[in-house]
């Protein structure tokens, strides 16, 4: 019994340490610069909260940040997201972090700390980067510990064998006889592609540029349980997002992948559109930005990087996006049609201001007599396999279905 | 004739700031106190919540601070209170002159100079008068103006016009939407709509006033805007609701509740003989579960228990409250700050009666909400 207890008490002395260590030592310094936005009684609060850290009083601080992140969560949720202030996100952003750090004041166990990690989540999803990226390195600290305290890898005993694998079903890989395909190219220059696709606005597939990046050898299900297992992540819920029953929800990545992916799920759940690689940095090192983003007007900070993690059967309907797109497939195979911009009458985009960057018809099933015009519409297909980086041009229509499990990168640039 | 006895003043939810109920004693008061407030509570006809201070506005005009802004001052006769500015209504600066409109930084205590001041005029009152209002003092408007032709904003512009059309009876704000109840008892709604909060059955915006058509032809006898849903209660006293149910402040089932094994109702499923939580789901008539509801974006009926009809409503950030014909007061919606009065910090997704005012005989008259507060008024049993 005496091993047991001494186990716990050093592991979680040492992580007490390492997040004394990151914080600032004085409340003067454990403070944010906020604009008039903020109003006085937050920026009061927020005083009184790093005042209750740096004095010790870890209930009563934990009573003040819950406070906190409950008051910016609503003004998160006020009005729509690109008009919400940084300075509300970095407020949540805080109280997430005295949150995180007070959970793990006590000699806690494993869930405290689990709970821990969910905060930070939380705060990296949907605040901003506040105290030099702290949450991060908070992160990285909650993470390495709760690995450190897991036995190593789940091992094939543990698991019962019909989990082990991702499902898989026959699918139905579409019939592409009559398509016409996406053009190849095999590691153009960056002036032909400049030239011929990318001022031109074509989409094609570029081969042999990151068929050498660590993620194509190293990524797998166990490879991304192991780095971000524990990572909260947005999922989105339901077949597809032009669904009644769509919805996005918060779960951890194991989560997903037993919910979703491993067993038999009773919906489909996709990973979809979230910039895992800021969240957690590690996984940022396997990937590579293009070379041929260097062609655009943006830096290279301002370039979105999106993971797109799910099992076979996720669904994009046919939509178009505001910026140039590098798409990588990394695991599995996608089947992806695509329209130009020209044909955007043909495709009967939605009405609403909500989906107006969105089709009405459903490309693998679409309802000619009420969408007539749709089949004469021209359009280019292909089956993007892992190595392959797919160039969607600017405002290019594009469908997306995913035949296997499968993992891609997107890359979107001006 | 019945005498009107002369009632208190209860509060109960968020007192971080130390806003009445709570006298520095914690952050949360979870079930209701009396306030206290120097001389009679009586005195007071009107409370104006925002998060971090709690306004009262007596019958003898005077406006009393509590919480993250103090202070009182005298000649008012409205105030309505939001984090960005106190705005009051006081008596124009002499005989026949109109009513003054003043916004007040709520940590000044009404000291110096206001942040704006606006003359409404002796017309806003004549207008009032002519249209039926009850003369000044009587009833609050806030954050209409005198005379219904603009309202108050928390957020610039400060004032803003309403076409003199809409005939405004009482109007609303939410966190990013308005209501508006005219003299027929319709209800209009504009403002962003991404929570179903307008009640048109779209998630758009709705930059103008637009009638609520699903409402047409039953007249509403008052309304009352969540941050993110609303409420209507009809002349029959029955309630419709609608927006946002992420906390079920819609009375709907609400997955974050069902899902979230540490938020267990009080008459709760319990433990099963193998001591594992039993997951609450919601349940149809039939038995089958019902699908969880995070949007309503068109007004539903909500009936109470034992068919009980409503006269008031109000609601805070994510929970509602209404007040029965017999003196009952029934809340729901988010409850981590006690601010539904149950005596705890549990969130429900279907109206529970308050029974602090059934134990203690009182006859719940009015509510008024704050963000994460409950303000109840309430007058004792008669021949109690």
């Amino acid at each position: 019994m005496a091993e047991d207890t001494q186990e716990p008490l050093a592991g979680a002395g040492a992580l007490r340490e390492a997040l004394r260590a990151l914080l600032p030592p004085t409340k003067e310094e454990l403070a944010l610069e906020l604009g008039e936005n903020v109003e006085r009684s937050v920026v009061q609060l927020l005083q009184e909260a790093a005042e209750l850290f740096c004095g010790g009083r870890r209930s009563e601080c934990l009573q003040a940040s819950e406070a906190i992140l409950d008051y910016s969560w609503e003004r998160l949720n006020t009005g729509p997201w690109r008009d919400v202030h940084k300075d509300w996100r970095r407020v949540y952003a805080f109280g997430c972090l005295l949150k995180a750090v007070c959970l793990c004041e006590e000699p806690g166990d494993t869930t405290a700390v689990a709970a821990a990690l969910k905060v930070c989540d939380m705060g990296l999803l949907m605040g901003a980067a506040i105290l030099g990226d702290i949450l991060i390195k908070v992160a990285a600290i909650l993470q390495a510990h709760l690995r450190s305290g897991k036995r190593p890898g789940p091992g094939p005993a543990q698991e019962p064998p019909s989990m082990k694998k991702a499902r898989y079903d026959p699918v139905s890989v579409p019939d592409m006889t009559s398509e016409r395909t996406v053009p190849r190219l095999h590691c153009p220059s960056l002036e032909h592609f400049r030239k011929y696709f990318l001022v031109p606005g074509r989409p094609v597939i570029l081969e042999g540029v990151a068929d050498q990046w660590p993620c194509m050898k190293r990524w797998s299900l166990e490879y991304i349980q192991e780095i971000a297992g524990c990572r909260t992540v947005p999922v989105e819920v339901g077949s597809r997002y032009t669904d009644e029953e769509w919805s996005q929800t918060l779960m951890t990545v194991n989560e997903f992948i037993s919910r979703h992916i491993r067993s038999e799920p009773k919906d489909v759940g996709y990973l979809a559109q979230h910039q895992l690689f800021d969240q957690i940095p590690e996984l940022r090192q396997d990937i590579s930005i293009p070379d041929y983003c260097c062609l655009g007007d943006g830096a290279e900070e301002e370039i979105t990087i999106n993971a797109w993690f799910g099992p076979q059967g996720t669904v994009s309907p046919l939509h178009q996006d505001p910026q140039q797109n590098f798409l990588v497939q990394v695991m599995g195979r996608k089947y992806i049609r695509l329209y130009s911009p020209q044909e955007s009458e043909a495709l009967y985009p939605h009405e609403t201001h909500l989906l107006h960057n969105t089709s009405q018809v459903d490309v693998e099933n679409p309802d000619l007599d009420k969408f007539p015009r749709f089949a004469e519409a021209p359009s280019l297909s292909c089956i993007l396999s892992p190595g392959e980086i797919l160039f969607i041009p600017l405002q290019y229509w594009h469908y997306v279905r995913a035949l296997d499990l499968s993992f891609s990168v997107s890359f979107w640039w001006s | 004739m019945a005498e009107e006895r002369r009632g208190s003043w209860f509060g109960f939810g968020f007192c971080g700031f130390g806003q009445a109920p709570g006298s520095g004693r914690g952050r949360q008061v979870l079930s209701p106190e009396p306030l206290q407030t120097p001389g009679s509570g009586a005195d007071v006809r009107r409370v104006s919540a925002s998060w971090s201070y709690t306004a009262l506005v007596t019958r003898g005009g005077q406006v009393r601070l509590s919480g993250a802004a103090r202070g009182a001052a005298g000649g008012c006769r409205d105030a309505w209170a939001s984090e960005a500015q106190l705005v009051v209504l006081r008596a124009g600066p002499g005989r026949g002159a109109g009513p003054e409109l003043q916004a007040w930084a709520p940590a000044s205590a009404m000291r110096g100079e206001p942040l704006w001041a606006r003359a409404l005029g002796p017309e806003a009152e004549a207008e009032g008068a002519a249209r039926g209002e009850p003369p000044a003092g009587a009833l609050s408007l806030l954050p209409l103006l005198p005379g219904a032709r603009a309202y108050v904003s928390p957020r610039p512009p400060f004032c803003r016009a309403l076409a003199p059309e809409l005939r405004a009876r009482r109007l609303e704000l939410g966190a990013e939407h308005a209501l508006l109840l005219d003299e027929a008892g319709q209800v209009f709604s504009w403002g962003q709509g991404r929570h179903g909060q307008l009640g048109h059955g779209s998630l758009e915006a709705e930059p103008e006033p637009r009638l609520l058509e699903a409402l047409q032809g039953l007249p509403v006898a008052e309304v009352a805007a969540g941050g993110w849903h609303s409420v209507c209660v009809s002349e029959t006293g029955d309630i419709y609701i609608w927006g946002w149910n992420e906390s079920g402040q819609l009375a709907l089932p609400s997955r974050s509740l069902a899902e979230d094994t540490k938020t267990i109702p009080r008459e709760a499923s319990g433990l099963n003989e193998d001591g594992f939580e039993v997951r609450r789901t919601a349940k149809g008539e039939d038995g089958a579960p019902a699908p969880f509801i995070a949007i309503q974006p068109f007004p539903a009926l909500l009936d109470l228990p034992l068919g009980a009809d409503v006269v008031k409503a109000s609601c805070g950030s994510r929970h509602t409250a209404v007040v029965t014909g017999t003196g009952e007061l029934y809340t729901w919606g988010w409850g981590k700050y006690g601010q539904l009065g149950h005596k705890d910090t549990t969130s429900l997704d279907r109206p529970c009666r308050v029974e602090y005012f059934v134990d203690k005989q009182l006859q719940v008259r009015a509510v008024s909400c704050g963000p994460w507060n409950t303000y109840v008024y309430a007058v004792e049993k008669e021949g109690s």
